[in-house]
């Protein structure tokens, strides 16, 4: 068993942070086989970036395929897949300037107040994803209507490095995504969601760094993007599934029941 | 406590006196508006906003817009334990401005695998997050319920009405103690026996003499006549001096546990046997596992200076090692014991193709969906399933037999084999079916203390944990020995096994012949890296102890444990009590002062026979006796309501709900209910529940991340790990005195 791959997540994290920020490239390895529904990745991340109700940055699709006995599940964790060319930017842009950006590392930027100003660019942003990973915080809370608004939703939160607080107004109105944990990145943390996966699926680094641990995925396993042939160039790369019979890699029909 | 939480209890306090009384009838929701009950964010926001203000002075001084996360900081985490499941995974929780606002996995724990070195600086390891599952990190959610109960309630209507007054903690304390007239003022009126009422047997020394003979009375080695004359001038404390064998009436309090573990197990035994002298302290267990502990400790128990002992309730597959595993009526990804540390050892074998695996279960689960082959089982039917892949194994031969053959410890350390069966050892066949093993003395062929195996054809005497003269016996023999029939234990399995057709059993089970021989094929091919795990699937049905013992059995027939890839007991804990020399030195059980003896059937018969008791009349008992098991949840208040084998006068009910957990629990909510069968119900706990909502008086208890405990490791975890639970925040209770000390109210403060 490969030991302990999150320490050494976290060197190949520490190794990049020395380089200035053109030098990294971002990328997220997901192995499927390893991903077994549980769902942390998304309570973590929900957590972590303070995601109201009808909002999660990440989701574990899940289906139900073929009948009983042959009957069998499939979880397919998303996100914002990052692309290199990223459909929802140019659909924003043209509407609203500047309202979605993409670093030099790769990360895909929202920008709250814009995109709540200009509900068209968020509308037209949302709609140009292919991955269905853009969502809308609608301003709730989820103990609206308790007694008390608990102090877990009211808090202080941090993204794009930025201190944000929903109570004071932010991100509210406007749409949101994964940001690769930006913030906790640049403090030398990976993303919320790889550290708390208990199947051990989630895999993050410098695409950049020849020695990095997803570097070496990357070179060893069979990876897939989802929706390769749109050209979207995602940075989310998935390994798995391509020695099972009843899911194809290629046309993952199983896929199609979430992502109309 | 640090200076800082003595400003937040301060303003607790504060915040609490601003309350409103509450008015007579007051409902549930009209008291959680007046803030009775706190979800604790209004006293956070005070101080969350002097926060804020230091935070925006660095700013201006010119540092960055957010400076270092918080969150990746020292001095953000607090590492604690969590308990939202029993597995009980170390947690990490980290902390802003005085909230718990996310709670990931401790990497130095176990769950990271491996664990952070030790020597890692506290500055690096808080940047490192571990896993844990998501029941785990949605504390935060349970932590801050906005219907957290943080002050004492009082029913101010008819039972489970939810109307509710807030009243002192040591008002609360006096009338439950003291009794009386306690709902006049609700129009019930009738005289409600207080604990001091019912506790009426206070003298350590008469409580142990009475026990004594109590017991002689039982076994009908003394008679009433003779007991009553030797204590005709403490009858009165007796709850029928006709039985003394029920106990004092001191028994009639009964004290439910749902989730209670070590931290508070010591205390809670303490003042229920020690202190209040009450027999009626009764765990979850029946509800939970207990039918598949026994069958393991009975499976592992050893014959030992003329006894059975020593047997492990649990054991695991070692996973990181094993080439193949059937999870029998659990997985590694649901409940278990538990996930966090147990998926990412399948994952990765699944990844690697180390690893296939099997589950058998009713439901298609998660945990089927990574599975080479998922078997549904009709469910209750899991012996016939394992006896099947027992006949087949039989019949193809695919079992360990050099394993099987050794009789005793010394056979095995020849064979190179860390353990041995009792596969060749004969058992005495009566009438109605295999009854005890047989004894070298029941053939004239040596002590008793020794068993008999057939060995070249000769009866042969060996004592199991002989270390020097190696026995192996016959492995399938039946016969007739000095007039006694008598089979080997191997030879009473493969009947079992064989008294059904491949095609039968699989018509029982519902899983087809094929698959069935394809998995026992599979399972057998790996010498020892299999393994079969099982837990509360197979367990949790009335044949729940046989169909873990058919599944056992199917690892004793490839010998596997303690073997690499096999099953494994775990890494186990070092005990609360200290260990080796000192253990007794903090056992509080043991150092209690005035300690009273506890006696008396317990009001679920768990531990006593009914033929063993003067309540004997005849068959059926009125309710079931259980001699051989403890802690039968679903039995306590059925029988408190039956009055059999005695009415109680008081109930204490901890965090578990006997309403939702325990079966028909609709009839255990209408005996809540009831104020005649029940005549005085407190509970502790941290909202109303389903069941606590009947109580008569509601004391809010700290949440697991505000208080301390020291749970045990799973089975699962290879190495020896003790736990230590520490808050991570200030309590949300109210801040009470006892014995003139401020504390914030939890279940510790009720032993006043």
């Amino acid at each position: 068993m490969a030991l302990n791959e999150i320490v050494r997540m976290h060197e190949d994290l520490e190794r990049s942070l020395k380089k200035p920020v053109a030098k990294r490239s971002w990328i997220m390895v997901i192995d499927i086989r390893k991903c077994v529904g549980d769902h942390a990745c998304a309570v973590s991340c929900m957590a972590e970036n303070v995601c109201p109700p009808g909002t999660s940055y990440r989701k574990v699709f899940e289906t139900e395929y073929k009948s009983f006995p042959e009957l069998d599940r499939f979880f397919m964790p998303a996100n914002c897949q990052h692309c290199d060319n990223p459909p929802c930017m140019k659909a924003a842009n043209s509407m609203g300037k500047g309202a979605i950006q993409k670093r030099p590392d790769g990360i895909v930027v929202f920008d709250y107040a814009k995109l709540a100003k200009s509900k068209k660019a968020a509308e037209a942003a949302k709609k140009a994803c292919p991955y269905y990973s853009i969502v809308e915080d609608k301003g709730g809370f989820y103990t609206d209507g308790t007694p008390v608004l608990e102090p877990y939703e009211i808090r202080d939160f941090y993204e794009y490095d930025k201190k944000l607080n929903r109570k004071k107004g932010d991100a509210r109105g406007s749409i949101r995504k994964c940001t690769f944990c930006l913030h906790r990145l640049e403090s030398g943390m990976l993303p919320a969601c790889v550290g708390t996966c208990i199947g051990r699926a989630m895999y993050f680094g410098d695409k950049n760094d020849p020695v990095s641990l997803v570097s070496e995925l990357l070179k060893k396993e069979k990876t897939w993007n989802f929706k390769a042939g749109l050209g979207t160039n995602p940075r989310v790369h998935y390994i798995g599934y391509e020695d099972r019979t009843k899911i194809s890699v290629a046309t993952p029909a199983s896929c199609a029941a979430c992502h109309q | 406590m640090t200076e800082k939480d003595k400003e937040v209890t301060c303003k607790l306090d504060e915040y609490l006196d601003t309350l409103p009384e509450p008015e007579q009838g007051m409902t549930r929701r009209t008291l959680l508006k007046s803030g009775a009950l706190l979800g604790g964010s209004a006293l956070l926001m005070s101080q969350m906003e002097g926060a804020f203000s230091l935070l925006r002075s660095a700013e201006a001084a010119g540092g960055s817009a957010t400076g270092e996360y918080p969150l990746s900081k020292a001095t953000s985490v607090i590492y604690s334990v969590c308990l939202q499941c029993h597995t009980a995974c170390p947690i990490k929780v980290k902390i802003l401005n005085g909230v718990a606002v996310k709670i990931d996995g401790n990497p130095y724990s176990e769950n990271m695998i491996p664990n952070l070195n030790y020597a890692t600086p506290v500055a690096r390891a808080a940047k490192i997050d571990a896993k844990v599952c998501p029941k785990g990190q949605a504390g935060v959610q349970s932590l801050y319920d906005p219907y957290r109960i943080v002050k004492v309630l009082k029913r101010n209507g008819p039972r489970g009405a939810n109307k509710w007054k807030v009243i002192p903690f040591n008002t609360a304390v006096d009338e439950i103690v003291n009794g009386g007239e306690l709902f006049a003022s609700i129009g019930e009126n009738r005289h409600v026996a207080g604990l001091k009422e019912i506790r009426v047997m206070n003298d350590p020394k008469l409580s142990a003499d009475m026990a004594k003979d109590a017991k002689q009375v039982a076994e009908g080695k003394m008679k009433v006549a003779e007991y009553k004359a030797r204590y005709s001038a403490h009858l009165d404390l007796l709850i029928d001096p006709e039985h003394p064998d029920l106990g004092p009436r001191n028994n009639q309090l009964l004290s439910m546990w749902g989730r209670i573990e070590h931290g508070r197990i010591e205390l809670g035994k303490r003042f229920m046997y020690g202190g209040f002298g009450s027999q009626n302290l009764i765990e979850h267990t029946s509800i939970c596992e207990q039918s598949h502990h026994i069958a393991y400790k009975e499976a592992t128990n050893q014959y030992k200076d003329g006894k059975w002992s020593g047997g492990i309730t649990h054991m695991k597959p070692d996973s990181f090692n094993s080439e193949f595993i059937i999870f029998f009526g659990t997985g590694f990804v649901e409940a278990n014991f538990g996930p966090p540390c147990m998926a990412e050892k399948v994952t990765d074998g699944l990844a690697s193709g180390r690893l296939k695996v099997v589950v058998i279960d009713p439901r298609m689960s998660k945990s089927a969906s990574r599975a080479w082959k998922w078997l549904p089982v009709k469910p209750s039917t899991d012996a016939a399933l394992a006896l099947a892949m027992v006949r087949w194994m039989m019949e193809n031969k695919r079992y360990d037999e050099k394993y099987l053959l050794n009789a005793n410890k010394a056979a095995a350390k020849a064979g190179g084999e860390p353990t041995w069966s009792n596969a060749t050892h004969l058992v005495k066949i009566e009438k109605d079916g295999p009854g005890a093993l047989l004894r070298a003395s029941d053939i004239e062929l040596g002590d008793k203390d020794s068993f008999v195996v057939i060995a070249g054809g000769n009866p042969t005497a060996v004592k199991a944990d002989d270390d020097k003269n190696a026995v192996t016996g016959d492995l399938d023999y039946s016969g007739e020995l000095k007039g006694i029939k008598v089979k080997t234990a191997f030879t009473i399995l493969k009947e079992e096994a064989f008294s059904k057709s491949m095609a039968e059993w699989s018509e029982i089970t519902g899983i087809p012949v094929k698959d069935i021989e394809e998995v026992t094929r599979e399972f057998t091919a790996h010498g020892k890296k299999a393994a079969v795990e099982f837990y509360r699937g197979p367990v949790q049905h009335t044949n729940g102890y046989y169909n873990a013992q058919a599944i056992i059995a199917l690892n004793i027939l490839i010998g596997n444990t303690d073997h690499k890839g096999g099953m494994s007991i775990g890494g186990g804990h070092w005990h609360e009590y200290a260990s080796g020399k000192n253990k007794e030195q903090f056992n509080h059980e043991k150092t209690q002062p005035n300690k009273l003896t506890a006696f008396g059937h317990k009001i679920t018969r768990e531990g006593s026979h009914y033929e063993k008791s003067t309540l004997y009349n005849g068959y059926p008992a009125k309710r079931p006796w259980l001699p051989f098991t403890s802690n039968v949840y679903q039995e306590a208040l059925p029988s408190a309501a039956d009055g059999y084998p005695y009415g109680i006068k008081a109930l204490w009910l901890h965090m578990g709900s006997p309403g939702l957990a325990a079966p028909a629990g609709h009839t255990a909510l209408q005996i809540l209910a009831d104020v005649n069968k029940i005549p005085l119900f407190f509970a502790t706990d941290i909202v109303l529940g389903e069941s606590s909502m009947y109580a008569d008086y509601v004391f809010p208890d700290t949440a697991i991340w505000e208080r301390f405990g020291n749970p045990h490791a799973s089975p699962d975890i290879p190495l020896a790990v003790s736990k230590f639970r520490q808050p991570v925040i200030t309590p949300l209770t109210e801040v009470v005195t006892v014995y003139g000390e401020k504390t914030h109210c939890s279940y510790e403060c009720h032993r006043r």
